[in-house]
């Protein structure tokens, strides 16, 4: 009869009714918008998505998604595969290099970085600077294409490729390995006959993972796409919304579309990762594989890792600092050294705005990844120990996956503009958007770390006389600190990190660093843009350190997923 | 049931109307003290500008911060339509931010929505008449010129056009582009232009010669535009703003302006948002912005000033001084044919 006072249950219900409330009315108002005709009173009708099929080039978008998000998964797994095979199951040299390089992109805006490739690869660019000086005509390289935003796309992701796929290799079982090279197997032969093939499950898991990040991928299409005149569903989406007036049905009814695709390709993938870790049948036993020995292909294998390095982080940065230092935008150049100038720099540390909006990111996504954090805590420990409700909870929590950031941003705005709440225009709803959008990654982190501790722990407090939140507060929270630290570090990286969310809720008043950079590139503030992004990606960069070695500490590996 | 609570609901409404067609629209006594100490209660103000921050839209908020030491100027920067759209949503939302805003088209939409205040500025008497609206929903702020603007290294002599008709030569197809602006600054500006001084059929022809240029789409300012052409990844640039190019010129950047006749003529509108948080301190702003005080800083960034007793720095910007022909867009033009140039924009050049 008092089942209310239950405590197990009545948390279970608040953290259930927080959730709803968060990540249901996004999703109700996006399949609304599609189905609803404009106007006054409006009618039930399907035009909107007839519209995608009729007007406005609606296949070729789609097709076009899928060729961008296939091309840069294959790029990225190439490059961040390579990079982790040599870095973690060979004796290469150099392999610190590869961990420094993601470690400083995992804090580096993506919107930095496509600035600055659009500056590499453009042409003006030291690529087809060199190209010419060859004695080439033209342009060797021509960005603004579907080859462009594929290469840039493909760079973007491959340090966290690299990442995730060297968790895999590092954990796979060398026995087999061992056993081919005894049997006189060359290096090459083991790598493709076995290495490869264990490692298949989590590497197909890992494409469709980064399929989906592609899909609703926003940077590179907006930045290198636009122009190119190469619309993908993310930037169809944002265009219908930033028209005037916007057109809410079409963008609903692209929306809805891709909230199909991921969701469908996400049922996939999940059935594929719990495959993959079928595979991995030696973890736990605390030694590390031997690593390969190169022998004379050591020092081309290092060279590789030097390359990657170069070009996946002293390049960008490189190109970035020399923005800043010039009065306009120009080549690299003998001409242009002589009229280097911190005249950005002292614009960007004088003018009030940029302080202000540094310190709105900071706020904003420490706020999200605390309130995350803290939900996940109960949600999490609720569904990994199978409490009331739990699978309900972890769906609601993890429902938010098939939001792709830009799809999200519209559907919050359309939310929030209509209930009598007036957040918008304000840090607390980019706030409630990254929770909603973040939510499922501070609940793997938080499930993974309780079900690494076993449950005899809290029975045993449970049997000396303590209560639910006694065992809560003493057991399970000082041992889910290591991970609960990790996923807060994680969420606050990437909540900085992505542009797609806030691109639509960002206001004037309440500016975050990923939109500034875009706006400035947008205004034609390039010089202050390289000044700020270089200060920020320091800034974050020291971040990116503390969670790498916080992760490393709570043993919790989950980049995303 | 449901009349009589309909229209307790609209009393209050109605009294509100009323009261303000008693006030409005209302001449102020300039920047007299009781709008400075009315607007330093207020203490801050918030602009939507068009302009370029660094350009223009930093230094005239410090200027203003300077001499009203009380009232804290909040800027930021987005297309017309962008600015549109926000103040659109604010006040859809119940939580105007906006108190000015500034823009070539972006005052079309907010009028029809009914979110702008009208306000006849005082500091604004002595412009020509078309430079402000009569019934004081806007008043130009600053003029622009709008040509093509290319790149003095990699364009030389023969090669720098001199007509519209030069910009077909095969030679630049690929090489030239423009922002994708939707307003009179940007590509619907230049098709009306042509439009207008070739006639309907020549001119749908002409145009339909340029889309095959395949003139770059930059989703970016007309200053982005410049910095490219600048920078020599295109050596040409359309709807480029004169301005831009001095200012550039200036720091010894490879750029000049091609005096192709008629150039496009438009103006930048200063108007006040209904509703706005700070009404006093916007109108202190807009008289001053517009005062001859605030027009000397405009044309100390280098912009054309609206005021007919502040001369520009670069003289030669204007039509007068550096003797070139330019075709007017009106505010009233714009508003009547926007729709339908920026749809042949989509149609032809996306």
């Amino acid at each position: 009869m008092r089942w209310f006072l239950d405590p197990r249950l009545l948390t279970s219900l608040i953290v259930g009714a927080i959730l709803a409330v968060l990540m249901l009315p996004p999703l109700v108002m996006l399949v609304q918008g599609s189905v609803l005709s404009a106007g006054g009173s409006p009618v039930w009708t399907l035009s909107h998505f007839r519209d995608l099929f009729t007007a406005h080039r609606g296949l070729e978008t789609m097709a076009n998604s899928i060729v961008f998000a296939g091309g840069s998964t294959l790029l990225s797994l190439l490059i961040g595969g390579v990079m982790a095979w040599l870095v973690e199951r060979t004796n290469a040299p150099l392999r610190g290099l590869a961990w420094v390089a993601t470690v400083i992109s995992l804090g580096t805006p993506y919107v930095l970085h496509v600035v600055a490739w659009l500056f590499l690869l453009g042409p003006v660019g030291p690529f087809n600077d060199l190209y010419r000086m060859l004695g080439g005509n033209g342009n060797l390289v021509q960005v603004q294409s579907m080859g462009g935003m594929i290469l840039i796309e493909g760079f973007l992701w491959s340090p966290l490729v690299f990442l995730l796929l060297g968790a895999t290799f590092r954990a796979a079982n060398a026995d087999m390995e061992e056993a081919a090279r005894i049997s006189g197997a060359t290096v090459l032969q083991t790598v493709w006959r076995i290495s490869i093939r264990l490692a298949m499950p989590a590497i197909l898991a890992l494409a469709l993972f980064v399929f989906i990040r592609a899909i609703g991928a926003f940077e590179v299409p907006a930045l290198v796409g636009i122009p190119s005149r190469i619309y993908v569903l993310t930037t169809a989406v944002y265009d219908s919304m930033t028209r005037m007036p916007p057109n809410l049905g079409y963008a609903s009814a692209f929306a809805v579309v891709m909230v199909g695709l991921v969701s469908v390709l996400l049922h996939f993938y999940s059935r594929l990762s719990a495959n993959a870790e079928k595979y991995q049948s030696v973890t736990g036993k605390g030694y590390r594989p031997r690593p390969f020995d190169l022998g004379a292909w050591r020092w081309a294998a290092g060279g590789l890792i030097l390359l990657n390095f170069l070009v996946v982080l002293v390049l960008p940065l490189l190109a970035l600092l020399w923005l800043s230092l010039q009065p306009y935008s120009r080549g690299f150049s003998l001409a242009g050294m002589k009229s280097l100038t911190a005249d950005n720099y002292r614009a960007v540390i004088e003018a009030p705005n940029y302080l202000e909006l540094a310190a709105n990111s900071l706020i904003v996504a420490a706020g999200a990844a605390s309130v995350i954090m803290l939900l996940a805590a109960f949600a999490g420990w609720i569904a990994a120990r199978r409490g009331p409700g739990g699978r309900t909870l972890d769906q609601l929590a993890m429902l938010s996956l098939v939001f792709p950031g830009i799809v999200l941003g519209v559907a919050v705005m359309e939310v929030y503009l209509r209930v009598p709440l007036p957040i918008y225009g304000t840090l607390w709803i980019i706030g409630i958007a990254y929770v909603i959008r973040f939510m499922p990654f501070g609940m793997r982190y938080v499930y993974a770390g309780v079900l690494q501790l076993h449950i005899e722990l809290e029975e045993a407090a449970g049997v000396a006389g303590a209560g639910y939140l006694t065992v809560l507060r003493r057991i399970v929270a000082p041992l889910l600190t290591p991970a609960m630290v990790a996923g807060w570090l994680f969420i606050f990286l990437i909540a900085n990190k992505e542009l797609a969310i806030a691109v639509l809720l960002a206001s004037p008043g309440s500016q975050v660093a990923a939109v500034a950079v875009f706006d400035l590139w947008v205004n034609g503030q390039g010089g202050e843009l390289a000044a700020f992004g270089l200060l920020w990606t320091v800034l974050m960069t020291g971040v990116a350190f503390l969670f790498f070695f916080q992760s490393r500490r709570g043993g919790t590996d989950i980049y995303g997923n | 049931m449901l009349q009589p609570l309909k229209l307790l609901l609209r009393a209050p409404m109605l009294v509100f109307l009323l009261a303000a067609q008693a006030v409005s629209p209302a001449h102020a006594a300039g920047a007299d003290a009781a709008l400075v100490a009315a607007a330093t209660k207020e203490g801050a103000l918030v602009w939507y500008s068009t302009l370029i921050v660094n350009q223009i839209t930093r230094p005239l908020a410090l200027a203003f911060e300077k001499k009203y030491p009380g009232i804290k100027v909040q800027y930021s920067r987005a297309t017309s339509s962008d600015v549109a759209l926000k103040i659109t949503n604010e006040a859809r939302a119940g939580r105007l931010q906006a108190d000015v805003f500034d823009g070539t088209n972006t005052i079309d939409p907010l009028q029809d929505a009914g979110l702008v205040e009208p306000y006849l500025v005082d500091a604004a008497k002595s412009y020509p008449q078309d430079y402000r609206d009569k019934a004081g929903l806007w008043t130009t702020m600053n003029v622009y010129f709008l040509t093509v603007g290319y790149n003095t290294d990699l364009v030389k002599g023969a090669d720098i056009p001199k007509t519209y008709d030069d910009l077909l030569n095969p030679k630049w197809a690929g090489k030239m582009a423009w922002t994708t602006d939707p307003t009179s600054s940007g590509p619907p500006g230049f098709i009306q232009n042509i439009l207008a001084v070739k006639g309907k059929e020549t001119g749908m022809d002409y145009l339909s010669k340029l889309a095959a240029q395949k003139p770059v789409n930059i989703p970016a300012s007309q200053r982005v535009v410049l910095d490219k052409v600048i920078a020599g990844e295109f050596p040409i640039g359309l709807m480029i703003f004169n301005h831009h190019v001095a200012i550039s010129a200036e720091k010894a950047a490879p750029i000049a302006w091609a005096r192709t006749e008629p150039l496009v003529a438009t103006a930048n509108l200063l108007s006040i948002v209904k509703g706005a948080p700070h009404p006093n301190a916007a109108k202190l702003f807009v008289e001053y912005v517009l005062s001859e005080e605030g027009q000397r800083e405009v044309a100390k960034a280098y912009y054309l000033p609206a005021h007919p007793n502040v001369p520009a720095t670069v003289a030669e910007l204007k039509p007068l001084q550096g003797k070139f022909e330019a075709r007017t867009v009106t505010p009233d033009m714009a508003r009547a044919g926007i729709d339908g140039w920026t749809a042949l924009y989509q149609t032809m050049f996306r």
